[in-house]
């Protein structure tokens, strides 16, 4: 776990849990711990790629960052000030420097509003509108001028992602959340988005937090990847050491999912399938929650809950690369093999360069 | 720079296309060809009697009371007829128009803006104010309207304003209840969230996201509740609790000429016939924005 002092982070999470009250059967009342316990940090700049499936908490997570979730305990340091149980006024500061790109594009934009008064929104709230800002916004998302005057309705997919985006950055944010940001659009439309993020955020200086279901996408913008299961971060790393050599067999496990395009080695390829589904978030199984669906288990998983830590098995990459499993071991996956066209050399040492390929 | 030659489709057209679209409609459908009609012809009444020649709704004439329509009395011609004290009809009738047109709106502009306020603010704060509204809501809807209206009115006394204002109080929980639904739904909306992370108050969300999403659908709620709300005046006029002469109001009409029921029908008729044509036509006009879902929030709206 980095450790860095929270001074000295651009954005630091220190054991952050949102926990939900659920009404249950009767008059019971169950807690829903959506995220729990999760720490990292990302430093300025940086993307990280958080993944994970539906329901695992990778969107409360992104919420609550934006404190549009209270969290129940821990801390998130932003350039050292702690959000968490900061004062209304102080947070209006704060928030704009930490902005938001939802997944659904139609229902991001108010549809009474037109574009440019979507773009203008934010400078308004914060009284530092100017006609030019707006202009300019329209201009660094690859926007025509005219759209200004249009409404949202008569844009497509994606491009409402980028007035989306333009929204985002229009009181110049320094921390944006992707919050599964090219989901929604189709494929050819999402490498165009995606390009126009890698673009933004290298002219601009941002920092990304990458909320995503899609590996590719994020192997494709990630510098660092947390994978998240049911609430916690159950491995983190750099980007290809993640995809090259993953130590938690669920991380092995959405790997081996990744689509192959050549059919060729499609049938060489061993698919890990999961059993069943995520199990109920309000009655998590002991131990390592993710037991009840991994093909390693054994009992010690029931009895001992595994820790994020370094694993220190043969091949281990780096020491920021961190599992909680505790039988983790690095796997080479299938596609990745197929990638470097070659099943020995090191795949940490060429993913780096498919990567900029 | 290009924002000056886009005025080509400026925003006023993107304002009104509503507008537009709901003409559209009203011309591909007969009955709303047939609801238009009607309004227009309550319109013209209302609007163009009133500035003919022989417009006179409160000279009685005793020597001309109880004329049939097109009777000609010396030498001037009673359209509609009169009435028992030889007030010239149509002049009370469009009178009486104007009368309950303008009772009705202003009710509906009350109770539109009370209920939308109280609505949203229940809707997007939740919690104890929205205990309160929707109570408050419950207690408007477990009273019979019409008793607490006879009550009401016999107390501060009958009067057009009165008869307005209670008329507007008593019917904001149509409006009041369909506001908090549709500001629970858009208050998650993304819109509002991005705008909340941009540092917007409550009050910048209510007004710029919130007002301008449901206010459509409240202005179909208002026509709708316009003919139950002049249907409603009607009635009480009838009863005597509403306008008080010699100021004519199409329910005291009716009232006035039922006894002549027998023998001179119209005189119960005709306001009947005009309220039934301003109700139906309203009604009827404001499916024409309905029925095309423009208004819809619960679809997506597409675009390509």
């Amino acid at each position: 776990m980095t450790q860095a002092s929270p001074d000295k982070a651009f954005l630091q999470v220190d054991d952050l849990h949102t926990h939900f009250r659920v009404r249950g059967a009767g008059w019971r009342s169950e807690t829903l711990r959506a995220v729990n316990g999760v720490s990292f940090s990302i430093a300025q700049g940086e993307t990280l790629g958080l993944v994970g499936e539906s329901g695992c908490g990778k969107s409360t997570l992104g919420r609550t960052l934006l404190r549009l979730n209270e969290p129940t305990r821990g801390a998130v340091y932003f350039k050292g000030q702690n959000l968490v149980g900061m004062g209304r006024g102080k947070m209006r500061a704060v928030r704009r420097s930490i902005q938001v790109v939802f997944q659904d594009p139609y229902a991001s934009l108010d549809p009474k509003m037109t574009v440019g008064e979507i773009i203008a929104e934010p400078l308004h709230i914060n009284n530092c509108y100017r006609p030019a800002r707006v202009a300019e916004m329209i201009d660094c998302v690859g926007l025509q001028q005219d759209a200004a005057n249009r409404l949202p309705t008569e844009f497509s997919g994606g491009q409402r992602q980028r007035i989306a985006i333009a929204r985002a950055l229009a009181l110049g944010p320094e921390l944006l959340i992707l919050d599964e940001a090219v989901s929604a659009l189709d494929v050819s439309i999402q490498a165009q988005v995606i390009n126009l993020l890698k673009q933004l955020q290298k002219e601009m200086g941002l920092t990304y937090l990458f909320i995503s279901h899609d590996l590719s996408v994020v192997r494709y913008i990630s510098d660092k990847v947390a994978v998240m299961y049911l609430g916690k971060i159950v491995e983190m790393g750099a980007g290809e050491q993640i995809f090259s050599a993953p130590e938690h067999p669920y991380t092995q496990s959405l790997l081996s999912a990744v689509p192959i395009a050549d059919p060729s080695y499609r049938k060489q390829r061993q698919r890990i399938v999961l059993k069943g589904d995520l199990p109920n978030p309000l009655d998590p199984p002991s131990g390592c929650a993710f037991r009840t669906r991994c093909f390693k288990a054994r009992p010690k998983c029931a009895e001992q809950e595994p820790q994020l830590e370094t694993r220190a098995t043969a091949g281990h990459l780096s020491a920021d690369h961190v599992s909680a499993c505790h039988f983790a071991e690095p796997v080479v996956p299938d596609f990745m093999k197929i990638n470097t066209n070659t099943q020995t050399a090191a795949p940490a040492l060429r993913s780096g360069a498919i990567l900029k390929a | 720079m290009s924002i000056a030659t886009a005025d080509k489709t400026a925003p006023a057209t993107h304002r009104f296309a509503w507008l537009r679209s709901g003409l559209h409609i009203i011309g591909q459908s007969y009955s709303m060809m047939f609801a238009a009609a009607l309004l227009a012809a309550v319109l013209l009444l209302i609007v163009l009697v009133p500035l003919l020649p022989g417009y006179d709704p409160y000279t009685q004439n005793l020597a001309v009371s109880l004329a049939a329509p097109f009777e000609n009395i010396d030498g001037r011609t009673y359209i509609l007829g009169t009435d028992t004290l030889g007030r010239d009809l149509l002049s009370r009738a469009a009178l009486a128009g104007r009368v309950s047109l303008l009772i009705g709106l202003s009710a509906v502009i009350i109770s539109l803006v009370v209920g939308v306020f109280l609505g949203l603010v229940a809707g997007f704060f939740r919690g104890f104010v929205e205990s309160v509204v929707m109570g408050l809501a419950d207690l408007q809807l477990s009273i019979p309207r019409v008793l607490l209206l006879i009550a009401v009115a016999a107390i501060v006394g009958p009067s057009v304003v009165n008869l307005t204002v209670l008329l507007g109080l008593t019917s904001w929980v149509v409006y009041g209840r369909v506001a908090r639904a549709m500001a629970l739904s858009l208050r998650e909306r993304e819109f509002v969230l991005s705008a909340v992370t941009q540092g917007a108050s409550a009050t910048w969300n209510i007004r710029k996201h919130l007002l301008p999403n449901v206010l459509p659908q409240m202005l179909i709620v208002g026509s709708f509740e316009l003919g139950q709300i002049i249907v409603f005046e009607a009635s009480l006029s009838y009863l005597g609790l509403g306008i008080q002469p010699p100021l004519p109001s199409w329910g005291m009409m009716i009232s006035e000429g039922q006894q002549y029921l027998e023998i001179d029908p119209w005189i119960a008729l005709l306001p009947g016939i005009a309220i039934f044509m301003l109700v139906t036509g309203v009604q009827i006009l404001s499916q024409a924005f309905t029925s095309e879902g423009q208004f819809d929030l619960a679809s997506p709206q597409k675009g390509t």
